[in-house]
């Protein structure tokens, strides 16, 4: 059975295409996204110079990066052939409309307590003051 | 990489070399009792395995049916042989509602997952992988023959629980909260509860370990020449199955264990702003919301469906090309159709929640994304009957049960159509009518594919054949009686009758049903007795059948009819056949049929 | 795409895989794929109750201590560590494969001890971070921390944040296990009589799955 066509069929192994200059590179990508992401959550709880939910956008693109180096280079995926990478990259789009639908109906819920449920509307505008925060002496920073 | 190695797929020549290497010729050395029939790897065995341990749920299953339908089709009445065998739980000879209920949540939770997901998918991704892709044996026959075991441990621990003081879960199978999440909610939400959460975990994790097995099987181990537009459609239909369960029973096991928090820990995931009446007691869970229970089991819920019809679908598509004697009719686009089925079981799952509060116009997407899943199985109907379509038909049983699928799929499929709809559904759901609607269209269909499936390929499993006579009476009282069963179900439905329900004495609406609930009754038991003749049959021919004498004789194209007649671990005593064409050459060229593995003619063109 | 794979090869046409791996990888990599589901349910649990609430805790009050050096004006210090921890020991992992492909055991050795070690002091740190949590008064079905707007939270900010990085720890533990057997393996030598370090390759998928998981987490609990 085994004819010319299946002798190039072996895995087609780069035995020496181990690259650690592009693992060191990915781990500096990974640790200055890292850190990025660090100082401009710092940055914004010091000064609330943003509004959260684009920041928010910002953290969830730079995890996206971040995820997108973890996969393509440790995990190796981006030096596999197309097909693996496709079987692959096409269930994980299953995810877009499982976060979107189940997200949507979280909101959709948080609207109708927020009309319907007198006692949730009432706690949402009560201010309790943090009683059993233990270390409340020593909390510096801002409220 | 020395080329001697890529004998069949460099896939075995890392990992199993081993198993391909030692049994090329058949069984080279002894193997014990235990290795050959108890922790066997080979997939033939594990096939049986799943098979038997299948039909044994099975009858449990249906026998916890006809105890319902005694209920219900007889509520006046006593039978104190009940009280005999179920004790406390069928006091004076009624079935208490504490136990109606238990019936009704282990009739689904067995069928729906032990029977049609394990039992079903089990047995014949299992048999037909390997035979008809041209494989010795699974990509991993280890972690093969620890999907069964943990099956089993699922088995028993689900079977404990029908022991237990308190008795099996009794939430229904979807077990929502907060009735399965609160204890003191009812009877049933106690101990069996933790049985059945433990006994599911069990089994995600057997059909995870089998669908790893199957998807990668198929993709890597196909033999020289297979390429994945000759594959057989039972090996596509079983390929989207196995990527449906490795993908939706995770999320199944983490609204699993958020439940368990929720028992135990003291979470309030699934909980909020809960009185209990029976304690007079409001409870401090707040912020959660069992909606998104729902949400999470439904995530697995809708696709799980997916993978009780389409394994189904693939039987009857291959035993309807064979015994019509014809290629099937489209079958790139039967591959097509499957994978749009596969993608949309994805998208939809909220249409069983649109009485649940759901937002509106979340719903009305789901509306959408449910009505096109009409459009691939409608696809797959026309194929199936234009493939019987001047067919040469042979009334062989399985063909009979293949029939039998296309029209049991139909009926079903076409009310459907009216519960996709979410303003009807406000009217229909929770009636008979969504019972109807599911058992037709994924139980009693699922089912006419499995049989179609086992009297197919029952010649190849123990190189006998069953009894024809105790066949085809089983196949017209089953066929028959379950349309008798389901159809008048509809009716009831329309008229509101609400599912769940142990007693339906309270409405003089109802009472006009109380002579066709007898009926119903009356013929379900008729169709459970023709049942056990069928198991009987199994057994009965597994000993005593007639003999299979020639290697081939439904006269199929693929790979499993050119083993031997008792086929040895790893299946082909010589090499592996070469394939040089797809599955479904028949009547070509004058010629009945070609097999797959005999070389395309000077003038023939690729398929 | 590699490079030294010819160029027209039939992938699919049956006798080899189509995707150029052996099975054992190809099954890892579908196994990871669902376990992505089940942390994917878990997260996406946690975002519709968090958008189905009125409010939340804001991360940056919470999770403001250090060890040793106790609460901190710079908030997400230790996380931080922890993350750094983890992306480390993930590179220490590429690099015993990297090693392992060149059948250099000795150097695998090296490369998975630090893995190891990586694994350790990342559950190291999260035992500590559950203990001062537990110490403040969260627990499951317990929540000390006021919601960003000093309105009264539900529990469910500790329930979440204990499970899932409960779960996500659980998997930690296992990859430290299945290292800690491929490390044993190496030292006797079965890869090298096998000829091949692939074992490595798949425990090293696992590896860095952890460390993809821990990404998504750290953003989720720690930043949003």
């Amino acid at each position: 059975m085994s004819s010319s066509n299946v002798t190039t069929s072996g895995l087609e192994k780069e035995k020496n295409s181990f690259d650690t200059k592009a693992i060191w590179r990915t781990f500096w990508i990974l640790l200055v996204i890292t850190l990025f992401e660090l100082i401009v959550a710092i940055i914004y709880f010091e000064t609330h110079f943003f509004p959260k939910h684009i920041l928010n956008g910002v953290f969830i693109i730079m995890t996206l990066a971040k995820a997108f180096f973890i996969v393509a280079e440790f995990m190796h995926l981006g030096h596999e052939i197309k097909n693996l990478i496709m079987t692959i990259a096409i269930p994980a789009c299953l995810f877009i409309w499982f976060i979107i639908a189940f997200l949507w109906d979280g909101s959709s819920f948080h609207t109708l307590r927020m009309r319907y449920d007198g006692y949730q509307l009432q706690q949402s505008k009560t201010i309790v003051k943090p009683a059993e925060h233990k270390e409340e002496g020593k909390k510096p920073g801002k409220e | 990489m020395s080329t001697d190695l890529t004998i069949h797929g460099h896939g075995e020549m890392v990992g199993s070399q081993p198993v391909h290497d030692a049994e090329h010729e058949g069984h080279h050395h002894k193997e014990t009792f235990i290795t050959k029939y108890v922790f066997s790897q080979d997939h033939k065995m594990i096939c049986k395995q799943f098979l038997i341990t299948g039909m044994i749920w099975a009858i449990l299953g249906g026998f916890m049916s006809v105890l319902f339908r005694l209920q219900l089709g007889y509520p006046e009445s006593t039978f104190p042989w009940l009280e005999d065998i179920l004790g406390k739980w069928a006091k004076g000879g009624k079935i208490q509602p504490e136990a109606y209920y238990a019936l009704v949540t282990m009739h689904g939770t067995v069928l729906v997952f032990f029977v049609l997901t394990g039992g079903l998918s089990g047995t014949f991704a299992n048999f037909l992988i390997p035979l008809q892709i041209g494989a010795r044996d699974m990509a991993s026959p280890f972690l093969n023959m620890l999907s069964y075991w943990f099956f089993w441990m699922a088995s028993v621990v689900m079977i404990t629980s029908l022991f237990i003081e308190t008795g099996p879960a009794a939430g229904g199978w979807t077990s929502y909260p907060p009735l399965s999440a609160l204890g003191d909610a009812s009877i049933g939400s106690q101990g069996g509860m933790d049985y059945w959460i433990t006994g599911m975990a069990l089994f995600v994790v057997s059909s995870l370990l089998g669908g790893l097995n199957y998807i990668t099987t198929i993709l890597n181990m196909r033999t020289k020449g297979m390429s994945m537009t000759r594959l057989p459609l039972t090996i596509w239909a079983l390929f989207f199955t196995a990527t449906l369960g490795v993908l939706s029973f995770p999320v199944l096991l983490s609204g699993l264990i958020l439940l368990l928090f929720d028992r135990h820990a003291g979470t309030s995931f699934y909980l909020s702003d809960i009185f209990i009446s029976a304690t007079q007691k409001a409870l401090p869970n707040e912020g959660g919301s069992p909606i998104l229970f729902q949400h999470l089991f439904w995530f697995l819920g809708h696709p799980e469906v997916y993978i009780i019809i389409l394994p189904a679908m693939g039987l009857v598509s291959e035993v309807m090309a064979i015994n019509s004697r014809k290629p099937i009719f489209g079958y790139m686009a039967m591959i097509g159709s499957l994978f749009a089925i596969t993608i949309l079981a994805f998208l939809v799952w909220a249409h069983h929640m649109f009485v649940t509060g759901l937002n509106p116009f979340l719903g009305s997407v789901f509306v959408l994304l449910t009505l096109l899943i009409a459009v691939p199985s409608a696809i797959k109907v026309f194929n199936w009957l234009t493939t019987l379509w001047r067919g040469n038909i042979r009334f062989t049983p399985a063909m009979l049960f293949a029939i039998g699928f296309v029209s049991m799929f139909i009926s079903g499929g076409l009310t459907g159509v009216f519960l996709g709809n979410s303003t009807l559904d406000i009217h229909l759901h929770d009636t008979y009518f969504i019972i109807a609607h599911f058992h037709i269209v994924m139980g009693v269909s699922a089912f006419l594919g499995m049989f179609c499936g086992v009297y197919h390929w029952f010649p190849k499993m123990y190189g006998r054949y069953m009894n024809n006579t105790m066949s085809y009476i089983h196949f017209w009282v089953t066929f028959a009686g379950a349309y008798l069963i389901f159809w008048p179900m509809h009716y009831e439905g329309l008229a509101g009758m609400p599912r769940r329900y142990v007693e339906y004495s309270g409405w003089s609406t109802f009472n006009q049903f109380a002579d066709l609930n007898r009926f119903i009754s009356t013929v379900a038991m008729i169709v459970f007795a023709v049942q056990l003749m069928f198991v009987f049959n199994f057994f009965y021919s597994i000993f005593k059948g007639r003999k299979v004498t020639s290697q081939n004789p439904w006269q199929a194209n693929t790979l499993e009819w050119t083993t031997p007649i008792h086929p040895g671990h790893g299946n082909w005593p010589g090499e592996i056949p070469e394939v040089h064409r797809w599955a479904y050459d028949y009547g070509k060229d004058g010629k009945d049929f070609i097999l797959q593995t005999e070389p395309l003619g000077a003038d023939e063109q690729h398929h | 795409m590699a490079h030294s794979v010819p160029v027209g090869q039939k992938w699919w046409s049956g006798g080899k895989s189509p995707f150029n791996v052996e099975y054992g990888k190809l099954m890892m990599w579908y196994f990871l794929m669902s376990d992505a589901f089940t942390f994917g349910a878990f997260l996406i649990s946690y975002g519709t109750i968090r958008f189905s609430s009125y409010s939340w805790p804001d991360p940056n009050e919470v999770f403001r201590s250090f060890p040793v050096i106790g609460q901190m004006t710079v908030p997400l210090a230790f996380v931080s560590l922890m993350t750094f921890i983890l992306i480390m020991s993930s590179v220490t992992m590429v690099m015993a494969v990297g090693a392992g492909q060149m059948q250099d055991r000795k150097a695998v050795m090296k490369w998975m001890f630090l893995t190891i070690l990586g694994g350790l002091a990342f559950l190291g740190c999260q035992a500590w971070e559950w203990t001062h949590l537990y110490h403040e008064g969260a627990w499951w079905g317990r929540n000390p921390f006021m919601n960003i707007n000093g309105t009264q939270s539900s529990t469910n900010f500790s329930n979440f944040f204990f499970t899932i990085t409960g779960f996500h720890g659980f998997h930690v533990f296992s990859g430290v296990i299945i290292n800690i057997c491929m490390l044993i393996k190496t030292w006797r030598g079965d890869f090298e009589k096998t000829g091949h370090y692939l074992m490595i390759e798949k425990a090293g998928l696992y590896w860095h799955f952890v460390d993809l998981v821990w990404v998504f987490v750290f953003t989720c609990f720690y930043l949003l």
